[in-house]
């Protein structure tokens, strides 16, 4: 193994990093957010609606996340969507996720037990309360530990983005690959900067957890 | 304060409730016992509209609850708004508690004071703790539900419907869901709501509860009200033979 090939290569490949955890972090975000509202329309339950909704989550579950991209890459410009290979990257990591995300908020929903609904509904409280209030932390609790999960699925599949050229932490390895004819030494590096990248989530994510089931375990603090 | 008449009410092919008739006078405490899928607990949750009816009526301190009443004879469904503002007035209990998780006791009590009652937070926090005072659990105003007993819990849930200041309390088997040593702690807190007047509609197993705080026993069985009567009556000298058997087998069991 050649240190001195890591060395030289080393500022394109934590440029390479920054732009995995970047594409990563915004991607995710975007897909909870547009996963969480999903979730909130198919509530709704106008059939239309579920169904078109329903038609998304199955198309965005149900094929490789890689021909997603190409389409949405490299077919984009036929329908006027031209995008850098970064926003191609980003805005499809989102959509792809936002699917699994919606399914996951769909589900903590559904964990919510009837009776607190019922109790709220006992007492005169408004619909919009008894959601915001009640069925809303519930179901943003029992989906914490799957929403973890699914981040560190897609910290993963940011691999992927190399393919459209996004300059991400695969597409540098590769480059330094090539160029230098080290290819165990660069896939070597890319599973510990994934390693690092997993284990910090996942770091993170036990912590987020603790917290909102806090009440599981000690008193509250005086309201 | 509540006028129940001719009350049907199925699920699917089965008819669990076959034409009601109860009434509970104000102050009145009326113990409504019967086997297990008798419809007790349908017809508490119809008091309240938890569940729709398909006929006859149901008044809560002389208003129809649930449909609106027309000049002609149909009925139309309540508008939420107004089923709500009559829900207000309606304490209920359930069999689970039914407590919300990520609220301490507390605020448990105060939510419903600050979302529905529209109190002050201070005002809200006040009356919520006298609450829990009055169910002897002030030193538990900051524990989750997870921290509390079965019989705590419930007893927060009783605070919970009592601060919202009803006119009826519904019990939907408040102590089915019990440890035997917490039954007793549930139906103090019961028994004193009633000496202070509390009208109070109460679905349970608990006979000796019945027979000491009811003033009535409501017997019901397939959706019909068998017996109706002074706890004393109905317990040993039902002219039904069914009341009389079923209490029999209770009174067998309890013979130690």
């Amino acid at each position: 193994m050649s240190l001195d090939v890591l060395i030289r290569y080393a500022p394109s490949l934590i440029s390479g990093f920054g732009v995995t955890v970047m594409c990563w972090g915004v991607g995710g975000a975007l897909g909870i957010a547009l996963g969480f509202v999903i979730a909130l329309l198919f509530r709704l339950r106008i059939a239309p609606l579920t169904w078109a909704l329903r038609v998304f989550v199955e198309v965005f579950r149900g094929t490789p996340f890689l021909v997603q991209l190409f389409l949405l890459y490299a077919g984009g410009p036929y329908i006027g969507l031209r995008l850098s290979a970064t926003a191609a990257g980003v805005l499809g990591l989102g959509v792809y996720s936002s699917a699994y995300f919606a399914e996951i908020f769909r589900a903590g929903f559904a964990a919510v037990p009837v009776g607190q609904i019922e109790a709220a509904m006992s007492v005169g409280m408004t619909p919009r309360d008894t959601l915001l209030r009640v069925t809303l932390p519930g179901a943003l609790i029992a989906a914490t530990p799957p929403i973890v999960n699914m981040l560190v699925v897609l910290s993963k599949e940011t691999v992927v983005l190399s393919i459209i050229t996004v300059p991400e932490l695969m597409y540098q390895m590769q480059t330094m690959a090539a160029e230098t004819f080290t290819a165990f030494d660069s896939i070597f590096a890319m599973a510990a900067f994934y390693w690092l990248l997993v284990e910090a989530t996942s770091r993170v994510g036990r912590r987020v957890e603790a917290r909102v089931t806090a009440f599981l375990q000690e008193e509250a603090k005086p309201a | 304060m509540i006028e129940i008449r001719g009350l049907r009410k199925r699920f699917g092919a089965h008819e669990v409730l076959r034409g009601v008739d109860l009434s509970i006078a104000a102050s009145e405490v009326v113990c409504l016992i019967g086997p297990s899928g008798s419809g007790k607990s349908t017809l508490l949750r119809c008091v309240n509209f938890l569940e729709s009816y398909d006929a006859g009526e149901v008044r809560v301190a002389g208003q129809l609850i649930g449909y609106e009443e027309g000049p002609d004879e149909i009925r139309r469904p309540m508008a939420a708004r107004r089923l709500r503002k009559m829900r207000r007035e309606i304490g209920m209990v359930f069999q689970h508690f039914n407590l919300w998780p990520h609220m301490s006791a507390l605020n448990n009590v105060a939510e419903p004071l600050r979302r529905v009652r529209g109190l002050a937070h201070a005002e809200a926090y006040e009356r919520a703790l006298a609450m829990l005072t009055r169910v002897g659990l002030a030193d538990k105003a900051h524990a989750f539900p997870s921290r509390l007993s079965g019989g705590q819990q419930q007893r927060v849930a009783i605070a919970r419907a009592l601060a919202m200041q009803p006119n009826v309390m519904l019990f939907d088997e408040p102590t089915s869901a019990l440890d035997p040593e917490l039954v007793g702690e549930v139906l103090e807190v019961m028994k004193s709501l009633a000496a202070e007047g509390m009208t109070m509609l109460i679905v349970t197993h608990e006979m000796g509860f019945a027979a000491n705080v009811a003033k009535r026993i409501a017997f019901i069985d397939e959706g019909r009200i068998l017996d109706d009567g002074p706890p004393r009556r109905v317990l040993h000298e039902s002219p039904e033979p069914r009341v009389r058997q079923f209490f029999q087998t209770y009174h067998d069991r309890n013979s130690f």
